[in-house]
């Protein structure tokens, strides 16, 4: 009996070693996302599970906060995270404080499922100073969505024309247009609903990403298409002396125009984030909105986001302007403008240089963004909140339309994100260290704008001042060789 | 005998020595290395180096408009709360602390709110202010009255604030209320009853007297706890709108771990640490002076 139960011990032991110890020794993977990025782990997590013998602990946080989790974690060293989900916009930040590695050599020695499919525009947004410093993930833009009943309504349109007295293009071309026909449609029942619908909305509401509804329109008055110089290309600061732009007037004129937009949207637009922009808008509340791919997305799902505009919905690039302010010959050009700008620059993930497992990080994130797997997350079939990418996406029109997409709508989609990823002078977003400081107080002034308790010209003034400020106590040179390095320009002499 | 009365000093303080430990690594040694930080200019995002800088955080403070504006939201707020939530729960514990029907009931609905977490009151009333699509407004068009911009008019945006901070922390003041109440020899009101005293009279000059010790560190508690104000603004406005709903807590957050500039949000913690701690000595001093 003694025997026995001396026995059973050791095989017990030996048991509880064995799975111990194979416990210990399985790599954990820590990943933090925010949502609804981190549903790519939901998605594909398990099936890399089971092919890598790699855990993943996936760690999901709020988007208002990943950036402060994020460089947290790079200050004091923790080493918390193997890979990260992240805004392409804080490259500055992660690449100039020298916090995240350079994805090159993993690269060479993984390789990258078809690194030549990827939009040019994308490959662009992950690159900083020639070295690849993140994996691709998303095709973040702005596009300008229309509804076809409202517009394309021929009654409506003759209607227009009495009042305004020019017939307006489908889609607008400039948003001058786009603000006759907002005020047009504004405050009255045109889809017959019983419902009174509304002009125009967009995010406007303070930390919820309003500045980029700004630059939708500010880049139209204030970019000057052609290859990226002290003139050209360029949207915040001048790239030979890092003086703030905004205080000139393309930026006051979109300043203004944003103003405008504002009085012909629902009633509490200034409370609407990109939660509440999306889901109106597929609730079928208002005629125009300009956002981020994803309301097309929502748009095709009624079952999940309760869509009622499901082929109701026209999508284009952003309008463009009727003038641009040439700053080399300090005046208005009475020209058509339209400029293509990456809003956000998208999702990417990016590996620290305090990662435990680079090697097995770079393999689970190429894994869930090969061309197969990626095409599932942006068709929405695995939604994590990434939109078209890849060449591939925009081809494989029959993968749009087994996950249920009208053949119209996936065509008018993907021809819209396509031609904004595929310009080559679309104007890249900020991306120096301080982005964030930049951006909240850009994002605060606007609100003071938009509240109406200051002009564009004093909001615009204010953050030309403070600006010019954190350039200095970040160091203008530094910056500004940052800046023109973000822009893909050589350093200055 | 002299050995044992000296085991026996050691053994009491081996037994606060854990807390004095604690207090030290997790409040002295904190507020000294801000304190330290507050004469560095430090950009974290830019790796570990600072630069000395003196005073210039906090002559930098002086200049900066949206220092200015906060507080000043963030003393409306104070006072706006504090002021409100004290005469509610005032009168609430009065209404309680009588006997009538289903008395017990009330009183723990009235606690509910008090034991949310602050961050999940901010996201359920972001929903009922939200002006298009909130339930408030969805009721009010219902009963023939107009839109009210709850959260987007720049006035209205900071009752909202006031009104959730009320909705969810009058409970504290009445529960405290209730209990000091509830403590008072029965004999004085009776006293009081004799002599002919009105209700009226009865609570302005025995009850208020009485309660004016717990009123005292009711507001000061109360006062401590609104000047943090964060999750409201953080969950429910942004900060919005125009910068009108932005507290000075929130501001040091976005300057510390937003922009991670830490020497400027270190100064910025210990100047209102300072404001806080002089209002508080300042209402405690007048609240004396008034008790005596």
């Amino acid at each position: 009996m003694k025997k026995r139960l001396i026995g059973l011990t050791i095989v017990v032991t030996l048991i509880i070693g064995v799975f111990s110890f194979s416990a210990i020794a399985k790599t954990t993977l820590n990943i933090l996302a925010t949502k609804p990025q981190s549903a790519m782990i939901d998605n594909f997590g398990s099936e890399w599970e089971e092919i890598s013998g790699v855990k993943i602990n996936k760690i999901e946080v709020p988007y208002p906060v990943i950036f402060d989790k994020v460089m947290t974690d790079f200050i004091t060293g923790t080493g918390a995270f193997d890979a990260i989900c992240v805004c392409a916009g804080w490259m500055g930040d992660f690449v100039g404080g020298g916090w995240i590695m350079s994805l090159d050599e993993l690269m060479e020695k993984y390789g990258y499922p078809e690194w030549e499919d990827t939009a040019p525009a994308i490959q662009k947004v992950v690159n900083w100073a020639g070295k690849t410093y993140a994996l691709p993930f998303d095709g973040d833009c702005h596009n300008f969505y229309w509804r076809k009943d409202a517009l394309e309504n021929p009654v409506y349109q003759v209607k227009f024309e009495k009042e305004y007295g020019y017939r307006y293009n489908i889609p607008p071309k400039t948003w001058e247009e786009v603000k006759d026909i907002a005020k047009f449609f504004n405050g009255w029942d045109w889809d017959n609903d019983g419902e009174i619908e509304h002009g125009i909305e967009f995010i406007a509401k303070r930390k919820t990403q309003a500045q980029w509804s700004l630059m939708d329109v500010a880049a139209q008055y204030t970019v000057l298409r052609g290859k990226t110089d002290k003139y050209h290309g360029v949207l915040f600061f001048d790239p030979e002396t890092m003086e703030p732009l905004i205080n000139t007037p393309g930026w006051i004129e979109g300043m203004k125009m944003l103003q405008e937009l504002a009085k012909h949207g629902p009633p509490g637009l200034l409370s609407y984030g990109y939660s509440e922009n999306r889901i109106t808008f597929v609730k079928g509340t208002c005629a125009m909105v300009f956002d981020w791919g994803d309301i097309g997305v929502m748009e095709q799902d009624p079952e999940k986001y309760g869509s009622t505009v499901k082929g109701l919905v026209g999508y284009s690039a952003l309008p463009g302007a009727s003038k641009v302010w040439d700053r080399e010959k300090d005046k208005w050009l009475y020209q058509y403008n339209q400029i293509n700008f990456l809003d956000f620059g998208g999702w990417v993930w990016i590996i620290p240089k305090t990662s435990k497992n680079p090697d097995q990080a770079y393999k689970f994130i190429t894994f869930a963004t090969n061309p197969e797997r990626s095409l599932l997350e942006v068709i929405g079939e695995a939604y994590c909140g990434a939109n078209p990418w890849r060449l591939s996406h925009f081809t494989d029109l029959d993968g749009w339309i087994d996950a249920g997409w009208g053949k119209e709508s996936a065509a008018g989609y993907l021809e819209a994100i396509q031609s904004i990823l595929e310009d080559p002078e679309a104007a890249l977003d900020l991306r120096i260290p301080g982005t964030n400081e930049y951006y909240d107080y850009l994002d605060l002034y606007l609100s003071k704008a938009l509240a109406g308790e200051m002009t564009a010209e004093d909001a615009c003034k204010k953050i030309s001042e403070i600006w010019e400020n954190i350039t200095k106590k970040y160091g203008r040179k530094r910056q500004l060789d940052l800046y023109r390095e973000s822009l893909g320009l050589k350093p200055l002499e | 005998m002299l050995e044992r009365a000296k085991s026996k000093f050691l053994v009491k303080w081996y037994f606060i020595l854990p807390a004095i430990i604690f207090f030290i690594i997790m409040i002295i040694f904190p507020m000294i290395w801000a304190l330290r930080l507050s004469f560095f200019n430090w950009h974290a995002i830019l790796g570990p180096k600072m630069n000395f800088i003196g005073l210039g955080n906090f002559y930098d403070i002086l200049k900066d408009e949206r220092f200015w504006e906060d507080l000043a939201f963030t003393l409306f707020y104070v006072g706006m709360v504090v002021i409100i939530e004290l005469f509610l729960g005032l009168g609430l514990a009065s209404l309680l602390n009588r006997k009538f029907r289903f008395r017990n009931f009330f009183r723990i609905i009235y606690l509910l709110p008090m034991t949310a977490p602050p961050i999940a009151v901010a996201a359920l009333w972001r929903m009922f202010l939200q002006p298009d699509l909130g339930v408030i407004n969805k009721l009010l068009v219902a009963v023939g009255l107009p839109l009210v911009k709850w959260t987007t008019d720049p006035g209205i945006a900071r009752i909202s604030l006031v009104i959730v901070d009320v909705w969810q922390w009058t409970p504290f003041m009445l529960l405290a209320l209730l209990a000091a109440l509830q403590s008072m020899p029965q004999e004085i009101y009776d006293a009081a009853v004799v002599d002919g005293a009105s209700p009226g009279q009865t609570f302005l000059h025995i009850t208020l007297p009485l309660l004016s010790p717990i009123i005292t560190t009711l507001i000061l508690l109360r006062a401590i706890d609104a000047f943090k104000l964060f999750e409201y603004t953080y969950g429910i406005t942004g900060g919005g709108p125009a910068g009108k709903t932005e507290s000075l807590s929130y501001y040091i957050y976005l300057r510390g771990l937003s922009y991670f500039d830490m020497g400027y949000a270190s100064a910025l913690s210990w100047v209102f640490l300072l404001i806080v701690l002089g209002i508080c000595l300042f209402v405690l001093k007048i609240m004396r002076r008034e008790m005596r």
